[in-house]
């Protein structure tokens, strides 16, 4: 990847400037940040960007421009001038929204119909649906709703050479054609610009309540919790919550009013020999509190759902035996958040007896969050898998310059 | 097309018992469900193992032959009609369920499986395969991959795809891939993602590790007649406005109704637009949803309101309802089955256009469907014998389809493309939209050989670079109806 040598920086500003306007084109660090207005402009930016051989970061809320490889652009091309909720068919339980919105500003408008997109990601207040969709982000909600694959409908894109592309359509059953928005969710911004997204909606959960339980060791949640997953109880979310000595577990369950105090009935019983109480909605944000506090190292690892107990014990063990400072949120479906507190030794080779602990079932883990100085030590994706040569021909045909995030993605992609 | 030497190596990819080349039983393998298109193979293979598929699709690469991969055949679009002289891929002997994982809910199958057999394996542990297209007893797992198929209770269990983890796919240059995992978010594209529901243009699942679904505690069918399937209709959206989710939501029209009664017997009550409700989960939830069932079905001027008893009772329902499509043969020699989806509100008036397009050509249209996501089913009668006919309900039936998609639908909602809605395909994108398919297409398939000539309205190579930018209809529309 080469940086246009043509033009200089203040070229490139100019160049977009008139086509986003001179207040929306500013020359920051060593690149441009532009902001179009619509997707015909993000189609001109892209245009001009792939003549030019200059690369392009796109960028929604920026809260998660530090996941993936580092890559400098020259270009960081903001959706943020995109926010508008473009139709909400509540009857037919779809809606159309513009990239740049923010995950909170959607679900407001969605709520005055008791409607919502049934996803829980990080930072709702300040991230935005394209990212959200661009790093496949989810939360607790996704035990019972399913993930961004699942209810996303369609989506509106701009690829690299600024081609305009609708993939999918509004409605909730459709198999015409390749799902393209399939491609482009989890693609971290290497295929194309998300500039519109349709979603599936849900009704709200106007009834439910949580309830939580607590106990030193993980492992001691392993029975009941495959009891519960096994239950005629359906949660809404579960959630294990680690830290080096203590661990709870946390349920939410929805139900029509006379239904919740029976599943809670049940619910006491799976977990009759703990102290199971009623709890607070706050819990479901200690996610994003592992991003929040200023843990030095984050994981994302994916484990099978029945071994998230033994293997989160495990390394609450390690945690004690070698004093580490850590904490873990893990979602029932498999999908668990480890922050270390600082960025040692120990902590590289905890991150590496966790990452062939997951891979010897199917798992994976990917470092979200490190400091500089363990980049280079510690592989981001860590991923070497047969199907890499495709996915890099995926992305040789999409952009075949090689200016959209070029290298952030798993094996430099 | 085949020569004695490719035949020869296809003899020596899956041996003499594993290939297919005497006319008569190639004929066997000239259409799948939808029998009105037709094409014989050059050679049939039945592999045994995703080795042996390897082997035949290194064949099919060298000499660029074209191949299609086939399960029971019982697709509805002409997905796995074969390419004229090619190689048709049988996968029935790839019919092992390889693992069964109850506390991390997930079986590994061979793409041979048989559909109901997942859960029939998985039922004494309490779960089971959602995905319930109408042929599940005989349709199998590879095939409702290369579809994404749903069914009729996809509406709250979703499609293929959201119980598809992995695939060991064979590439069409003959390479074993592995996409996704039994784990969730492998890092990477989702490329498992794509394959499911790509029709067998990228390649031949080998290896299919699948969701399963626990049981819910109880489920109870509804049957309410209406006048009309328009009343069914409204009683779908005040059901789905009250926030409930039922696990299927199903109206048949009185020409069905009188076809499912004539072949299967359910005990259909007589009327303008029968409405299935089924309401599962914890039992006193479902006891109190379905009242509220009862009394939107009221409201709405329903003649009769009747809960299935016992499960037989129920099975019977659900044999009516799935025996549908070929119960059409009971009343009119010929058929055609349409797929096309819109969105749930514009069904009444999409149902009367149908109903005065139908009228304006005299034949006659049976109406079954998806209600709860406005997937509709209808089934175009008409008479061969009689001249000219075929051809004004094959014209109804597209037309129907660009109904749908002016209605802001779709043309198909689990049947697929195939051969049968190409042109349809371009209809409901622009130009700008099939090209970044075909980007896929290429980067799995450079040479066009797996399952060439389906999905996309004209032929297509990959050497075509995209070419100069061309505006999206979007574009050149001005966006005004969109900003």
């Amino acid at each position: 990847m080469s940086a246009s040598t043509a033009l200089s920086l203040e070229e490139v500003r100019s160049h977009l400037a008139s086509m986003v306007g001179d207040e929306h084109a500013n020359l920051r660090g060593d690149g441009i940040h532009a902001a179009p207005a619509n997707i015909l402009q993000i189609a001109e930016v892209l245009r001009f960007a792939h003549k030019n051989d200059l690369s392009v970061a796109p960028a929604g809320g920026g809260t998660k421009a530090g996941w993936g490889n580092r890559v400098p652009a020259r270009i960081r091309l903001s959706t943020k001038r995109l926010t508008s909720l473009i139709e909400h068919s509540w009857q037919d339980m779809t809606c159309t929204v513009e990239a740049g919105s923010t995950w909170a500003t959607m679900q407001a408008e969605l709520a005055r119909h008791s409607q919502m997109v049934a996803l829980d990601p990080l930072w709702p207040d300040r991230a935005t649906v394209g990212g959200i969709a661009a790093v496949n982000d989810s939360g607790a909600l996704r035990l019972k709703y399913g993930g961004l694959r699942d209810l996303i409908l369609g989506m509106t894109l701009v690829l690299a050479d600024g081609t305009i592309a609708r993939t999918g359509g509004k409605v909730v059953k459709n198999v015409a054609g390749y799902d393209l928005h399939k491609l482009m969710t989890g693609s971290f911004g290497t295929l194309g610009v998300i500039a519109e997204v349709n979603f599936r909606l849900h009704p709200m959960e106007e009834h439910a309540g949580t309830w939580s339980a607590t106990a030193s060791d993980v492992a001691q949640f392993e029975s009941p919790l495959r009891a519960l997953l096994d239950s005629q109880i359906a949660p809404s979310c579960v959630q294990v919550r680690v830290k080096r000595e203590k661990c709870a577990v946390d349920i939410r369950i929805a139900a029509v009013p006379h239904c919740l105090d029976e599943q809670a009935d049940r619910l006491e019983k799976v977990f009759e020999s703990f102290h199971l109480a009623v709890s607070t909605e706050e819990v479901w944000q200690a996610r994003q509190e592992l991003f929040d506090r200023d843990y030095a190292v984050i994981l994302k690892v994916s484990l099978l759902p029945a071994e998230i107990c033994s293997i989160l014990s495990e390394l609450q063990q390690q945690a004690v035996s070698d004093r580490l400072d850590i904490h873990a949120v893990a979602q029932a479906n498999g999908l668990v958040t480890v922050a270390f507190g600082a960025a040692t030794d120990e902590v590289i080779a905890s991150v590496e007896y966790l990452r062939t602990r997951a891979r010897n079932s199917g798992g994976s883990v990917v470092a979200l969050q490190m400091p500089d100085e363990l980049r280079g030590r510690l592989d981001v994706w860590n991923c070497d898998f047969n199907a890499l040569p495709l996915m890099r021909e995926i992305k040789r045909r999409f952009d075949t310059k090689q200016i959209l995030n070029p290298g952030r993605f798993v094996g430099n992609i | 097309m085949l020569s004695a030497s490719h035949i020869a190596e296809l003899r020596a990819a899956v041996g003499e018992d594993g290939l297919i080349t005497g006319r008569s039983q190639l004929q066997t393998y000239e259409c799948d469900g939808l029998t009105n298109f037709r094409a014989l193979p050059g050679a049939v293979v039945l592999p045994r193992s995703a080795a042996e598929v390897q082997a035949v699709v290194r064949v099919c690469a060298r000499h660029k032959i074209p191949f299609v991969s086939r399960g029971a055949g019982t697709g509805l679009s002409g997905g796995a009609l074969p390419a004229e002289g090619g190689v048709v891929i049988s996968l029935a002997r790839m019919n092992r369920i390889l693992e069964v994982d109850i506390a991390n809910r997930y079986v590994i199958v061979e793409p041979g499986v048989i559909n109901a057999h997942v859960t029939q394996r998985v039922a004494p542990d309490g779960y089971f395969y959602a995905p319930d297209p109408s042929s599940q007893s005989v349709c199998t797992i590879g095939g409702n991959v290369a579809e994404n198929s749903g069914g009729a209770h996809c509406l709250k269990y979703g499609f293929t795809v959201t119980h598809t983890l992995a695939l060991d796919v064979v590439l069409p240059n003959g390479d074993l891939v592995t996409l996704g995992s039994r784990a969730l978010d492998a890092p990477g594209y989702d490329l498992t993602g794509v394959f499911v529901g790509s029709e067998g243009t990228l390649g031949v699942a080998t290896r299919i590790t699948l969701r399963i679904v626990k049981q819910p505690e109880v489920v109870q069918t509804l049957l309410a007649a209406f006048h009309s399937p328009q009343a069914a209709g409204q009683t779908v959206s005040d059901i789905i406005a009250a926030g409930m989710l039922p696990s299927a939501l199903e109206i048949m029209d009185t020409l069905s109704i009188e076809a499912a009664e004539a072949a299967v017997h359910a005990h259909y009550p007589m009327c303008g637009g029968l409405l299935l409700v089924e309401l599962d989960g914890p039992s006193t939830e479902v006891e109190i949803l379905m009242h509220e069932v009862r009394a939107i079905s009221q409201k709405n001027g329903a003649t009769e309101i009747r809960l299935a008893q016992s499960d037989e009772e129920r099975m019977l329902v659900w044999k009516g309802r799935k025996a549908a499509f070929a119960a059409m043969g009971r009343i009119s020699p010929n058929y055609i089955v349409q797929d096309g989806v819109i969105p749930r509100t514009a069904l009444p008036r999409v149902l009367a256009e149908i109903a005065g397009m139908a009228a304006d050509v005299n034949l006659r249209v049976a109406n079954v469907f998806h209600a709860g996501d406005g997937n509709l089913h209808p089934l175009v009668l008409y008479d061969r014998a009689i001249e000219g006919q075929e051809e004004i309900a094959l014209d109804l039936s597209y037309r129907i389809l660009h109904l749908c998609v002016d209605n802001g639908g779709s043309i198909t909602g689990e049947h697929g493309v195939g051969k049968e809605k190409q042109e349809a395909l371009g209809y409901m994108f622009a130009e700008p939209d099939l090209a970044t398919m075909q980007l896929v297409r290429c980067a799995f398939d450079p040479e066009n050989i797996a399952n060439p000539d389906k999905i996309f309205p004209r032929p297509r190579l990959c050497a075509d670079r995209p070419g100069p930018y061309r505006p999206h209809p979007l574009e050149t529309a001005g966006v005004a109806e969109i900003f």
